[in-house]
């Protein structure tokens, strides 16, 4: 999500109303005040629509919506006379240009920052932090067409932006703060892409830091807009945004020539879309008529044509990939507070998931022998799961590649290491304490459940788990038998297997005191953990 | 009052003729224990009946040790008295008690020692602390600490008791006491001989409080849970459940979110070191990338990598759950819902933590709609106990139209709860799905901290057993 900075008197100038028509509305189109402050307000916008990214894109939006003014907004584009050439070299480096030349600009402090900020939303929301695309505005007068968009030797050199002398490129990746960010964008290539005029001055080094001779200031009347990436669709929309926000308050587009096409194109694109297919998509009952004069409320063209409506598609609105993202605008437009929201007719009946009757029913079971029940984490690491229950540890344990903590590492295999946990986190607290805990586990890939419960009080022992795990297979249907255990959680000769079919499936016993002490506690524990998968019936 | 309990008649009728005496009189006249004695005493004393006293006097016992020494004297002594004038330091220690006694008689200024030679000095006088070996009941408070540290004395607490009988008591006695036996609980031949009739019936007091008890519990958040998925089953959905492991192609892919997309990066999602191949009909999707397939879809076009598909990660939502089902299911018509724990790498804090629940439902049928939806949000928030839900303008990458329900809860407004929409038909088509598949999901956790007033996420997953114990079962809003 991209927060927006809406300046109130420049939002208002460019709407055409007041401020509090235009906020009271805004989240209807889309967006997520943040914070109203007394002269401007931060504003969410979604990452699918870069075209609000401005105070220009969002006033454009809102005029529609407020009802001032609809359709499409007319871009002219007129030659600017000037051409752009692009190096065959960069074709596995950074292959694609757009650009465009931008007269009569009007740039104040404030729409300097504007422009700042817009450059870098986009380079979040559409080039990826600058891999896929990445934008550099320059001060057209500073320098001399035609431009060159080539692969350039790593020790050419020139002055970036806020520095006062010439770096070579690969000094500027390691020294210049905007190097340091973004080498690995580069660094792996054997030549560099470089922006160069007619008299060899350096414009740019993208993506990575301008020139400071092409720097924008107040000053600038007429500028240069490079865009460059690896994917063509995403430079274009880039290229489309800005030159169109700048349109908006006034600034003439004019196009440059590379490779015999002029660029940009800001002409929109077409779709015809059934008038049928989003009234039954929405629920609503639109003519076409209708319909059309939503979405020029959304600022498309839209006209009529028998049941279909002929859409012209701004060229700044990337986001529109199929029918039926026109016709969320419609539903936009027609206000989801207007929607008649109701239950359709469908008849289901509804069922339970088996896994989750059969741990509904282990629930049952454990709250009526008087436990309580528990829901720790899942994930956990081999100290405690293995180490601290005197076990060994396995390979059948799942790791995460890349741990955000050592304490989440692993996911668990057993569920008795957390319920030890617990009874530690609890260590202050009144005795007895009764617990357990049904859920996921994985072992080998395989997701599956189990049960596990402790006591702790002065006197538990083999007998009261024993009893408990008896009553619990019981309960469940279980034909079970016992085996004297190896399991070195537990003291030996006060612990048993709990076998079905000739299979472990379960343990429990009393907890080895060296277990006991390794998480904190004192008092004996007597504990059981049982595979759900030895359920008859389950699945 | 309530009415004295026969063992408190008892007492005062015996105590009347004593008018104070000790637990043990008591206790052999009333052919009772001290305890039990001191505890009707204690009653009386509540109803200002008798006068209960409690004395703690301290006395002093030897220990092993301290008794050995208090025959043979202490160590010091011992090895003082065996030895001559002068000696020379290593035929002293030659005394097996030399050890522990050097010491001491050096603090005590019984010997001298210079270059090997211990000299007697003075005529070492008998010390307070041996006279208090020998009679510890006069001895002074430091010769007794003395005595403590060196282990050869312990402390022992005394608890007397003596029991008055008040003016109240005595005039109780006089005016006469019912002193027939009481029946407490009653056998079997009296309830059926009836008996019982004719039998005096200890009153129990009802306001004295009982001790409590607990019943074994589900958790408090695991009930919030069933309450849930109570409300989805009462309006048809079926249950599904799963896979912990998904690969990102059910994961991400499916759900056409492009393979650049920031939610993919290490950064977010915990990835694992497992491959899963694509299903058979994987083209359908990757078509659906690269060009959008045979819907009026652009697609996000560039080339789409099956071996990214193919790498597995612990899953991210439920959505991966659904459309499996779905692509197993594709005819209407459908409503589905899942429960269940996702993960996202984050850090543990107050209000995140790496894994939660999340909740999920579709419904896919012929002729539902963007209306039905709202609708169904209607619905279950209600059933939640959100009357005031409305709906604004969302994003997400595998929904179009998407909304955002709001809820109105008391004391802080508007809350966003959850996300829905219409899954994109770039979602569907691949297999073969032809209705519109309604969806929307929330995070249980979220609802379960506005519901239950926590302010700590961790408290849901490292529960203080005192809460789990104390939340009832039947929660009040």
């Amino acid at each position: 999500m991209a927060v927006i900075t809406l300046p109130y008197r420049y939002l208002e100038e460019l709407v055409g109303t007041d401020r509090e028509t235009i906020m009271k509305r805004l989240p209807m189109i889309g967006a997520d005040i943040e914070r109203e402050f007394e002269d401007h307000a931060d504003v969410e916008f979604f990452p699918d629509r870069p075209d609000l990214f401005s105070t220009a894109g969002v006033a454009r939006a809102m005029r529609g919506f407020l009802g001032i003014e609809g359709g499409l907004s007319d871009y002219e584009v007129k030659p600017s006379g000037i051409s752009f050439t692009v190096d065959k070299n960069l074709k596995d480096i950074r292959p694609f240009l757009g650009t465009a030349v931008i007269r009569n600009v009007s740039l104040g402090e404030e729409a300097i920052e504007s422009l700042m900020s817009l450059q870098e939303a986009l380079h979040w929301a559409v080039g990826r932090g600058r891999a896929k695309v990445a934008i550099g505005v320059h001060d057209l007068d500073a320098v001399t067409p035609p431009f060159r968009y080539l692969a350039s030797e790593k020790k050419r050199t020139f002055v970036p932006l806020d520095f006062e002398k010439a770096m070579t490129l690969d000094e500027i990746l390691k020294e210049h703060p905007k190097g340091c960010d973004y080498a690995r964008l580069v660094e792996d290539f054997p030549l560099y892409p470089l922006i160069v005029d007619a008299e060899d001055e350096v414009l740019s080094f993208p993506p990575i830091i301008n020139g400071e001779l092409t720097r924008v200031t107040t000053e600038t009347t007429n500028i240069l807009l490079d865009c460059t990436g690896t994917d063509e669709r995403a430079v274009r929309r880039a290229v489309n945004i800005i030159c169109t926000a700048f349109a908006e308050t006034g600034a003439t587009i004019e196009s440059v020539e590379i490779d015999g096409e002029q660029v940009p194109d800001l002409s929109p694109a077409e779709r015809r879309v059934s008038v049928k297919e989003c009234n039954t998509l929405l629920g609503v009952e639109l003519d076409a008529a209708s319909m059309a004069g939503l979405l020029r409320s959304m600022r498309f063209g839209a006209e009529p044509d028998g049941d279909e409506i002929i859409v012209q598609v701004p060229c700044y609105r990337g986001d529109i990939m199929h029918d039926w993202d026109i016709f969320e605008d419609v539903a936009i437009a027609y206000g989801y507070e207007n929607f008649d929201a109701g239950l359709p007719q469908s008849f289901t009946i509804g069922k339970p998931h088996p896994v989750m009757k059969l741990m509904g029913t282990v629930r049952t079971i454990m709250a009526g022998l008087g436990l309580h029940e528990m829901m720790p984490f899942t994930l956990t690491n081999e100290r405690v799961l293995f180490d601290r229950m005197q076990r060994e540890r396995s390979d059948a344990v799942l790791h995460l590649t890349h741990p955000i903590s050592e304490e989440q590492t692993v996911m668990r295999t057993d569920i008795l290491p957390m319920l030890m946990e617990a009874l530690q986190f609890n260590q202050h607290h009144e005795l007895p304490q009764k617990i357990f805990t049904v859920g996921d586990v994985i072992e080998n890939t395989e997701t599956f459940q189990k049960v596990a419960a402790v006591s702790t009080h002065t006197d538990a022992d083999f007998s009261e788990i024993y009893a408990i795990a008896d009553a619990l297979c019981r309960e469940l249907g279980l034909d079970y038998s016992v085996q004297e255990s190896e399991d070195p959680a537990f003291i030996d000769g006060r612990r048993g297997d709990i076998c079905v079919d000739g299979k472990k499936v379960g343990v429990f016993g009393e907890i080895s005191p060296d277990v006991i002490t390794a998480f904190e506690l004192g008092q004996p524990v007597a504990a059981l953990e049982l595979d759900l998968r030895a359920v008859p019936g389950r699945l | 009052m309530t009415e004295l309990t026969l063992n408190e008649k008892r007492l005062l009728t015996v105590l009347a003729h004593h008018k104070t005496s000790d637990p043990r009189t008591l206790a052999d006249e009333m052919d009772a224990t001290e305890d039990a004695v001191v505890q009707y005493a204690h009653l009386c004393d509540e109803r200002g009946l008798a006068v209960l006293n409690r004395n703690v006097s301290v006395t002093y016992r030897l220990t092993d040790e301290g008794k050995i020494y208090r025959e043979e004297g202490l160590p010091e002594r011992q090895v003082y008295n065996s030895i001559e004038e002068s000696t020379s330091m290593k035929d002293l220690q030659k005394h097996p008690l030399s050890k522990i006694a050097i010491g001491w008689m050096r603090k005590k200024g019984w010997i001298e020692i210079r270059a090997g030679v211990v000299t007697r000095s003075g005529d070492a006088p008998a010390g307070e602390d041996e006279k208090a070996l020998a009679d510890p009941a006069s001895a002074t408070p430091e010769a007794i600490k003395a005595l403590l540290k060196r282990n050869l004395i312990l402390e022992e607490e005394t608890v007397t008791h003596e029991i008055s009988i008040t003016p109240a008591g005595i005039a109780l006695v006089k005016a006469g006491l019912d002193l027939t036996e009481e029946t407490g609980t009653l056998t079997r031949e009296e309830i059926t001989s009836g008996a019982w009739k004719d039998l005096r019936l200890r009153k129990y007091d009802v306001h004295k409080v009982p001790k409590r008890i607990y019943p074994g519990k589900t958790h408090p958040y695991m009930r919030l849970i069933d309450e849930m998925r109570e409300i989805l089953l009462d309006m048809g959905f079926t249950e599904i459940y799963g896979d912990i492991i998904q690969s990102s192609f059910w994961n991400f892919d499916a759900l056409f979110q492009p393979q650049d997309h920031p939610a993919r990066e290490m950064q977010d999602t915990f990835f694992l070191d497992l491959h899963r191949p694509v299903p058979e009909d994987y083209e359908k999707v990757r078509d659906m990338h690269e060009s959008g397939g045979e819907t009026s879809s652009t697609g996000w076009g560039g080339v789409w990598n099956k071996a990214k598909a193919e790498e597995c990660v612990l899953r991210t939502h439920t959505t991966g759950l659904s459309i499996q089902h779905l692509a197993k299911n594709p005819k209407p018509p459908a409503k589905v819902f899942c429960v269940s724990r996702v993960y996202r790498r984050e850090a543990i804090d107050p209000t995140h933590t790496p894994e939660f629940e999340q909740l999920e439902g579709f419904v896919m049928d012929d002729g539902v709609s963007f209306r039905h939806l709202m609708g169904f949000l209607k619905e279950f928030y209600r059933r939640m106990g959100f009357k005031d839900v409305r709906f604004r303008p969302a994003y997400f990458p595998y929904t179009e139209p998407s909304v955002e329900p709001e809820v109105y809860v008391d004391g802080l407004g508007w809350v966003e709860l959850g996300g829905a929409g219409i899954f994109r038909e770039e979602v569907t088509a691949p297999w073969g799905i032809k209705c519109p598949v309604l969806a929307w999901g929330l995070g249980v956790s979220r609802v379960a901290m506005l519901k239950m007033g926590l302010t700590d996420l961790r408290q849901l997953y490292r529960s203080d057993v005192d809460w789990v114990r104390e939340s009832p079962i039947n929660r009040q809003e």
